[in-house]
């Protein structure tokens, strides 16, 4: 029963990361149809950047997190307005392609400048406090409770703001969009701020508990991917809740099963969707 | 990376032309291993010990070969750890640099280079791996240059039943090598009576959080865990495992080491833990002034890893057998001499004590473990027979 809870806990933390970097993921499908490779190098950005801030430059953990985000949220308008934006009107192959070549740019500038070794972030929340008789860090109560925060202040951003509205026209039709008036440029610069500014968000989260390296980004964009899947394309209910369902399986499967096989549970679930409900769980736009 | 691979080159080129106008001869040491990727680190601290030694060697005029000076020129290339790259820069080395030695980092490159380095032209393959395996072929050309990874069984079984008790939880790494180690250590453990329980092997490179197989690993109340992949995400185990209450002790496998490990836990969460012992810690004198010439060379701030000495000390081992066999090229006849050449080298170019070098090859030394008691390195020595 114990070993039970204690799993829920660890999956409940690790699904805190999966969704909030799946969210990115989806919002920028639903709104560019752009399935952005590059989304998990964005997310080792953001934990280098955190990483940086605070090792080098004294920052506090959370002043670190609001830079990174900040700078990941610019870089996020930047590659939309310099890679995408330029390819909206070509085949969406052209997109994916230059969606790799800035997965790859990424690695590599982070290799060049960080190098091959890992590197860890220390939390200043590093106490194991008792939960129920379960013992966690202080720092994984927090991230599960921070992205918590952010994951409803993102849903009340979408559905209660004018510009969130306009996120979700966008998603739901492009041209009806542009013909009431929404500037679909700006949205489209919005949608990968916010994505880009999430997945900085999550890289930072996790980067106490994890190590930071240059191809940290390629193990959780896949996973993002099966999450977006597993929820449906585009849709942000479906991401929040598929990150989490992943995360659970996993936890419970490398429990029950086998941990070996931990990761290939992300894959498995990815198949069954794929045979049983191509459109995901969650088809219903954003 | 093409700039890096082609800068020997030219290093090799200008040793040439160095050598066709001052009379100084030059021979070229090949390396092949990762010095891209994910264990660029570990390749280019192996490069580290034999750069460290050609230059000490250089410094002091060369190697004498019956009567003239040669010159020693190190030739890196990156394999990025696929032995069918090891076996292409293997070749590349010999034949257009002729090189009569070639050092390899990793068992599947230098079962590759296995392959062709014994016919013509004929080469010795510096190893540096404790796989077993790559003497069991007979080759009759290559120096194993660390112990076999079996030495460490019996004493780390051993110290922690006495210390620690009998119930053995197990969370290796996935890749092939702690696979080996955990089937053989396992072994071990359960002929000394004790409990090996459910192997929770995960995949230390991709795994994001440790927590949820160390709370299964935990679940079976384990008196001690056994460990092992790079230091890194080893350290993230033992500390995962520790902020869920473990009081037991570790066996860490030996690719994982204790001076990384501590940049990232606190000495407290290594406690009773058995392993490899860091260099900086090793009990010898000639290790500690080891530790000191490398604390000159690159900074004070930087600890020389164990395989920074022993490569150190397996190029200088070479370097000797080629002044006994009175000849800088040919790869047989500095083989045969490498035995002598072990037991014969001055203690101040040693980094430990070298024993000689056996029929099959392979470089003895007395090695020593170390068991973490009071945040303290006590050695563990080890028979060198496994």
């Amino acid at each position: 029963m114990e070993l039970l809870a204690q799993q829920i806990l660890n999956g409940l933390v690790t699904g805190s990361v999966y969704s909030l970097v799946a969210l990115g993921l989806t919002l920028t499908y639903g709104t560019l149809q752009v399935p952005n490779f590059a989304h998990g190098h964005l997310y080792m950005w953001g934990a280098y950047l955190s990483y940086t801030l605070m090792s080098s430059a004294g920052f506090n953990y959370w002043a670190a997190m609001a830079v990174s985000i900040t700078v990941l949220a610019l870089a996020g308008v930047a590659l939309e307005r310099l890679v995408f934006r330029p390819l909206r009107n070509d085949s969406p192959v052209n997109a994916m392609i230059a969606a790799l070549g800035v997965m790859l740019f990424l690695e590599a500038v982070a290799q060049n400048i960080w190098g091959e070794e890992f590197r860890h972030l220390e939390s200043p929340y590093g106490g194991v406090v008792s939960v129920f008789g379960l013992l966690v860090t202080a720092h994984r109560l927090i991230l599960l409770g921070t992205a918590a925060v952010l994951m409803v202040a993102l849903l009340l951003f979408l559905t209660r703001t004018i510009a969130g509205s306009a996120i979700r026209a966008t998603a739901q039709n492009r041209e009806g969009a542009l013909l009431v008036g929404i500037d679909t440029n700006r949205v489209a610069m919005t949608t990968f701020a916010i994505s880009a500014g999430l997945a900085a968000f999550a890289g930072s989260l996790v980067a106490p508990i994890s190590l930071v390296y240059p191809s940290m980004g390629a193990m959780i964009t896949l996973k993002a991917f099966a999450i977006v899947v597993l929820g449906g394309m585009g849709s942000v209910p479906g991401a929040l809740v598929g990150g989490y369902l992943l995360a659970l399986a996993e936890s419970l499967g490398g429990t029950y099963v086998s941990a070996t096989y931990q990761d290939l549970v992300a894959f498995v679930v990815l198949a069954l969707v794929f045979t049983f409900k191509p459109s995901g769980l969650f088809k219903e736009s954003v | 990376m093409r700039l890096r691979s082609a800068l020997p080159l030219i290093l090799v080129a200008a040793a040439a032309c160095s050598s066709s106008g001052g009379g100084n001869e030059t021979v070229t040491i090949g390396f092949t291993g990762p010095l891209s990727g994910g264990a660029a680190l570990y390749g280019r601290n192996v490069l580290d010990g034999l750069e460290m030694a050609a230059a000490d060697i250089n410094d002091a005029g060369g190697v004498s070969v019956g009567g003239r000076h040669v010159k020693i020129a190190i030739v890196p290339l990156d394999d990025r750890y696929f032995p069918n790259e090891s076996a292409t820069n293997a070749k590349r080395l010999v034949h257009q640099n002729s090189a009569p030695i070639v050092f390899c980092p990793h068992s599947g490159g230098i079962l590759a280079i296995q392959g062709f380095n014994a016919s013509e032209p004929s080469f010795i393959v510096g190893a540096y791996s404790s796989e077993p395996q790559i003497l069991e072929s007979g080759n009759p050309l290559t120096l194993m240059i660390p112990p076999k990874y079996p030495i460490y069984f019996d004493a780390f079984a051993q110290t922690m039943i006495d210390s620690k008790g009998k119930r053995l939880g197990r969370i290796p790494g996935a890749h092939a090598y702690a696979k080996e180690w955990t089937k053989g250590f396992s072994a071990v453990w359960e002929s000394k009576g004790g409990t090996v329980l459910t192997n929770n092997e995960i995949d230390y490179n991709t795994t994001t959080d440790f927590s949820s197989v160390a709370s299964k690993a935990l679940s079976e109340k384990p008196d001690v865990l056994f460990v092992g992949g790079p230091s890194q995400a080893t350290a993230l185990v033992i500390k995962a495992a520790r902020e869920q209450g473990f009081k037991g002790g570790f066996v860490v496998m030996d690719q994982a080491k204790f001076e990384e490990m501590n940049k990232l836990v606190p000495m407290a969460m290594l406690e009773n833990s058995v392993g490899v012992m860091p260099t900086v810690h090793h009990p010898d004198f000639r290790a500690a002034r080891f530790v000191e010439k490398y604390h000159l060379k690159k900074g004070a701030d930087r600890d020389p890893p164990r395989e920074v000495s022993l490569t150190y000390g397996a190029m200088r081992v070479l370097a000797r057998a080629m002044e006994l066999a009175g000849t800088a090229t040919d790869a047989r006849a500095i083989h045969a001499r490498a035995d002598e050449a072990a037991r014969t080298l001055p203690d101040e170019f040693k980094p430990s004590e070298l024993l000689g070098v056996d029929a099959t090859g392979h470089m003895m030394q007395t090695t020593v473990a170390a068991h973490v008691v009071g945040g303290k390195f006590v050695p563990l020595y080890l028979k060198q027979n496994e």
